[in-house]
């Protein structure tokens, strides 16, 4: 597989403050590549810089060969940002919108029109094209905010939480319109809180943290291997641990105390599930073992703020 | 500086929304004329006698241009620009596209200037039905050149403030302390002949001073003295402001 971005001991600094400390990873053509991490992790970042909007402070950045940097128009020509932050121009129509976008990008007014009319077809926004920004939903914006990363057909498509704020329906509809992208051999860097999300749409996602990546994979075999494949939870007060700990020391789980309950993380929870109905205690689930326990045991289960 | 053509498609996309303003704006930017020549020219132009064999309107008219330039051409800078940045986001997406920061700057300070002529022509057009004209069709078009000249130059200063500014309230340490000062120090309203020495070495500094007299001798075709002075101190300036704008701006903008 060829590598469409490759990053090297990649770093950014604010002052004093290191947003991402040496980070290496290699983003292929034609796949998903997901960014995860809780607030502050250094994902909007790292993707800003991959993007060129934001200068790299050291380390190497490469996309499609050619150095990252804000005054590269070579790599911002191939590249659609779809934002974290809504930044539709509020002054213009939906139209408008990509109307001056497709500007930006050089492509000519007859050109614009049947690509704008093609977008918002494929955004299911044809009946919004006159409509303000004011009077659409968060959804239709989001979608808006897609059909005008569209607008220059990139190679290359930064998502930087594309779904947050959405209810179900709109998210589904998003992660379809991002999947067909990709079926169509766009390169999809995306950054996420939402391990569903990550699940859905990543071939190889890595994990965030202060800076750093934690851990670099496949989601599936990364949950496999850091959690195993299912979790059971026991609601009990901290006070009992040692005695139910002993019942169960026999079991090959690893487990975990965090707040109100006890994690056993297995390789298969039915033993020691039959087990705890044995015990006869309260408050028991077993389920299997998702992105977001891998999401949370690599970058602890505490607030970040 | 990273500048192309692309400042155009800056100025489109503020065309584009202008659209929806475009009645507001034009009516402010008539009763803003029609204010200063009928209290100002009409009214105390009563009591003045005449300057220079001429009634004080004929004074009057084009320091009023000049200074209803810069006005326009500095709020744009100041709020409209504000706004764009910290408000509409409308920068972040931009410098995300080929479009680059200094263009994006740019394309502002040059929408500044048009919009410094839109009201420069409205206050001349009303100046005209009054019976105010320039000596001739030809210097009233020299006129308009200088407009957007001015524009650009109020702009850029604009611009600076704007790159440093923390919240809206910032701007009016600059509009009270330096632009609307400038308005009563820069012979808009007074010859500064009359004005104590200090005072006239003061002027001397503010670039409205010079735009003022510049604008006088080309709509009234009498020559003044140190024209040719005054005219390169400006374009001195205009170059330095521009470019120091651009570059706080990127400061600001790209980080």
């Amino acid at each position: 597989m060829i590598p469409l971005v490759t990053a090297a001991g990649l770093t950014k600094k604010y002052g004093d403050l290191v947003a991402v400390a040496g980070i290496a990873f290699e983003i292929h053509e034609g796949e998903c590549f997901g960014f995860l991490g809780p607030n502050g992790a250094g994902k909007t970042t790292t993707v800003r810089m991959i993007h060129c909007v934001s200068p790299v402070t050291s380390g190497t950045l490469t996309v499609g060969g050619l150095p990252a940097g804000i005054d590269n128009r070579a790599l911002k020509m191939m590249t659609g940002v779809i934002p974290q932050e809504i930044n539709l121009d509020n002054d213009l129509t939906v139209q408008e919108n990509l109307v001056v976008f497709a500007r930006f990008f050089d492509i000519g007014r007859k050109e614009a029109r049947a690509r704008i009319a093609e977008l918002l077809r494929f955004v299911e926004l044809e009946a919004k094209s006159g409509s303000k920004i004011s009077e659409l939903s968060t959804g239709m914006k989001r979608r808006l905010l897609i059909a005008r990363a569209l607008i220059n057909r990139p190679r290359l498509i930064v998502a930087d939480e594309p779904t947050t704020g959405l209810d179900p329906q709109a998210r589904h509809l998003i992660w379809q319109r991002l999947r067909q992208l990709k079926s169509q051999g766009t390169t999809l860097v995306l950054t996420t809180q939402y391990m569903e999300e990550a699940q859905q749409l990543c071939d190889r996602i890595v994990v965030m943290y202060q800076g750093k990546i934690l851990k670099e994979g496949i989601p599936a075999k990364l949950v496999e291997d850091e959690i195993g494949r299912e979790v059971v939870e026991i609601r009990i007060p901290p006070e009992e641990d040692g005695k139910v700990l002993a019942e169960l020391s026999a079991f090959p789980c690893t487990h975990e105390r965090v707040g109100d309950t006890l994690y056993f993380y297995c390789r298969d929870g039915h033993a020691l599930m039959r087990k705890l109905i044995e015990l006869d205690l309260p408050n028991t689930l077993n389920r299997p073992a998702t992105l977001e326990d891998v999401f949370l045991k690599l970058t602890g289960r505490s607030l970040h703020e | 500086m990273s500048l192309s053509y692309r400042i155009a498609y800056v100025f489109l996309r503020n065309l584009y929304s202008y659209k929806r303003f475009i009645v507001p704006t034009f009516l402010v930017s008539l009763v803003e004329p029609l204010f200063y020549l009928i209290t100002f020219g009409v009214g105390m132009g009563a009591y003045m006698g005449s300057f220079g064999g001429k009634p004080y309107l004929h004074f009057l008219v084009p320091g009023v241009l000049v200074s209803a330039v810069m006005m326009s051409s500095s709020f744009e800078c100041l709020y409209g620009t504000y706004i764009k940045i910290v408000h509409e986001k409308v920068y972040d997406s931009l410098i995300a596209t080929p479009v680059s920061a200094d263009e994006a700057v740019a394309g502002d300070i040059v929408w500044a200037s048009f919009r410094g002529l839109v009201s420069g022509s409205l206050m001349m057009a009303v100046a005209l039905a009054m019976g105010v004209a320039p000596a001739s069709p030809f210097r009233l078009l020299l006129l308009l050149v200088f407009m957007i000249f001015i524009g650009v130059l109020f702009g850029s200063l604009a611009m600076i403030v704007t790159s440093i500014a923390p919240s809206f309230d910032f701007f009016s340490y600059y509009t009270e302390l330096v632009v609307t000062p400038m308005l009563f120090f820069s012979g808009v309203f007074f010859p500064l002949e009359r004005f104590p020495g200090w005072m006239k070495t003061l002027a001397e500094f503010l670039p409205l001073t010079h735009a003022v007299r510049i604008s006088r001798a080309v709509f009234t075709g009498e020559p003044a003295a140190g024209l040719g002075w005054s005219f390169a101190g400006l374009i001195v300036l205009a170059a330095v402001v521009f470019t120091i704008s651009i570059r706080m701006m990127r400061k600001r903008l790209i980080k």
